[in-house]
């Protein structure tokens, strides 16, 4: 995905006097510095999230597997870009980390209601976060994206876990 | 304090039926004009007793500045713990003009006939003040003392109205806010975009909207915020308009106001229809920016109006005035409004001959060259300021 919203190095440690933004890339940029200042202050249980770099608009993540799941001990590293129109269009959520989950597709990317359909401007990256970290205990059903996973965490409840464990220690720790 | 007492004696012989005869002490005239009948009914609804009501109203009279009156409001709200009280003083803090007192009993007035604890409100003052008068000069020091912790200790707690007020799509303090009919308040802007973008559903509990266009603002929310937070609603009402203003001086050509009408004048052909559908165009274009802004260029596009005989020269006005406005504000910005007024000067020499042709353009002509004059006068001002 291509980031149009970046506004790179320059842009944004000039003043605000000198630098000229359109509407969509300012307000947007200045809700995803809110984000980061809330975060910075009051952040979600066994989460933590910044810039990856320079770019306001490129972040990653970290969530800790919630104790009593496969994932427990695992420390999975997430990528988080914003799009332009930020929050009026869902950030994209993608596992670094390789996981077991029906929710994670092979290349990592999430899909979960709230990140597609059921996105609502009034969700922030800390919300996201904790329900990306919800979905470690409870798999959202309806946006399944490896079936094959899926159908064994209703049939075989006992070797999906085992699986997913076996893959927290191989590739979250 | 003799004087005073004085002065509610003569008062108190008085029915209040006969509040308007003129009496020689001058207190006593201006208790009549401070306490209106209406006030007095109300009062006596209320079961005030009299002489306390007089006593309080000369005080509040009496009170030489308005910071001691704060420390008299801040006090008595620093005892009744009720959420409205402290907002009110902080509202009353912020207010940069003057309350006079006859306002503010008037005020009062209504509450007081049908509101229980609103009568009780007003009578704790009343006493407060009333008691006072045996205080003196004591009391002024502990009051001091005692409204400093009141202070501090509204911190944490404009820190959850803050929070409270704040927009969830901007995250800032919601900015002309709307209210959906399931009851969540947004930013007007956000919440429009939100509707255009989003779908119409309530970004915080995704019921739907029905009216997620024509959104109208919380005027009471709005009141409110603009009362609890004028330091931020200030600034970004400076930053919506410089905003507005930078993105008309950007060069994207769907935003940029100027490029517009740079366009048409280049044109020469000056056509009543097209110069009309330009500066429409214009107006539609600054309506997504300030209300201000809009509102301005509204006003111009009727100015021009009036003037339609004169078909490219009144332009150059439009773009004056509007370079007054924001001259105040980046002198940057007018050096190149003025630069391109040059530009369009000498594009003017084109056209003035084609409006000679015009058998109603000799009157206009006169009127909008006194008007040129005075657009090169103003500039020159500006460029001199």
């Amino acid at each position: 995905m291509k980031i149009s919203g970046g506004g790179g190095r320059s842009s944004w440690s000039s003043s605000t006097s000198s630098w000229v933004p359109t509407t969509s890339v300012s307000a947007s940029g200045k809700r995803i510095q809110r984000e980061m200042v809330e975060l910075n202050n009051d952040p979600p249980p066994d989460c933590s999230a910044g810039p990856k770099g320079d770019n306001l608009y490129h972040w990653i993540a970290t969530i800790i597997g919630t104790p009593g799941t496969p994932y427990q001990g695992g420390i999975f590293f997430l990528d988080i870009k914003f799009p332009s129109d930020y929050p009026f269009k869902p950030p994209q959520v993608v596992f670094k980390t390789r996981i077991y989950h029906c929710n994670v597709d092979p290349d990592g990317l999430v899909s979960m209601g709230i990140l597609k359909d059921d996105w609502s401007p009034a969700l922030t990256i800390a919300k996201v976060l904790l329900a990306v970290r919800s979905i470690f205990t409870n798999p959202d059903h309806y946006n399944t994206v490896v079936p094959g996973i899926a159908h064994l965490y209703s049939g075989d409840r006992a070797k999906h876990d085992g699986i997913a464990a076996e893959w927290t220690v191989r590739f979250a720790k | 304090m003799e004087n005073r007492r004085m002065a509610v004696n003569g008062e108190q012989k008085l029915s209040p039926r006969n509040q308007k005869i003129p009496l020689a002490d001058s207190n006593v005239q201006n208790m009549a004009t401070l306490l209106t009948p209406r006030f007095k009914s109300a009062a006596a609804m209320a079961g005030w007793d009299e002489e306390t009501l007089l006593l309080a109203s000369l005080i509040v009279e009496d009170t030489p500045d308005r910071d001691s009156k704060h420390k008299r409001r801040s006090l008595l709200n620093s005892k009744s713990p009720s959420t409205n009280s402290s907002r009110k003083r902080r509202a009353r803090r912020t207010s940069q003009k003057p309350i006079p007192v006859i306002l503010d009993l008037n005020a009062e007035e209504t509450p007081v006939k049908d509101s229980g604890r609103k009568k009780k409100e007003e009578r704790v003052c009343v006493d407060n003040e009333g008691s006072k008068v045996g205080g003196g000069d004591g009391d002024e020091s502990k009051e001091k003392t005692r409204s400093a912790p009141s202070s501090s200790s509204a911190l944490p707690f404009i820190d959850k109205l803050r929070d409270e007020l704040s927009c969830a799509i901007c995250l800032e303090i919601c900015f002309e806010p709307s209210t959906t009919p399931c009851g969540h308040s947004f930013c007007r802007k956000c919440l429009r975009s939100a509707a255009d973008k989003c779908g119409k559903k309530c970004p915080k509990c995704r019921q739907l909207i029905s009216n997620g266009r024509s959104c109208s603002v919380n005027t009471v929310l709005w009141n409110t915020i603009q009362l609890l937070f004028p330091q931020e609603i200030e600034a970004r009402k400076a930053a919506g308009s410089l905003n507005g203003r930078q993105q008309a001086q950007n060069l994207s050509p769907e935003t940029a106001f100027y490029a517009n009408l740079r366009s048409t004048s280049i044109q020469p052909s000056g056509g009543a229809s097209s110069r009309n559908m330009n500066s429409r165009r214009s107006v539609a274009i600054t309506s997504t920016q300030e209300d201000e802004d809009a509102a301005l260029a509204r006003r111009l596009q009727r100015e021009i109006d009036e003037q339609s005989p004169g078909t490219s020269r009144s332009r150059p006005r439009m773009r004056t005035r509007r370079g007054v406005s924001t001259s105040q504000h980046e002198d940057a910005a007018l050096a190149l409004r003025l630069q391109r007024e040059e530009f369009i000067q000498t594009f003017r020499g084109g056209s003035q001959e084609q409006t000679i042709r015009l058998p109603s353009s000799t009157f206009a002509r006169a009127n909008l060259r006194a008007m040129a004059s005075r657009a090169v006068n103003l500039r020159t001002n500006d460029r001199r300021r």
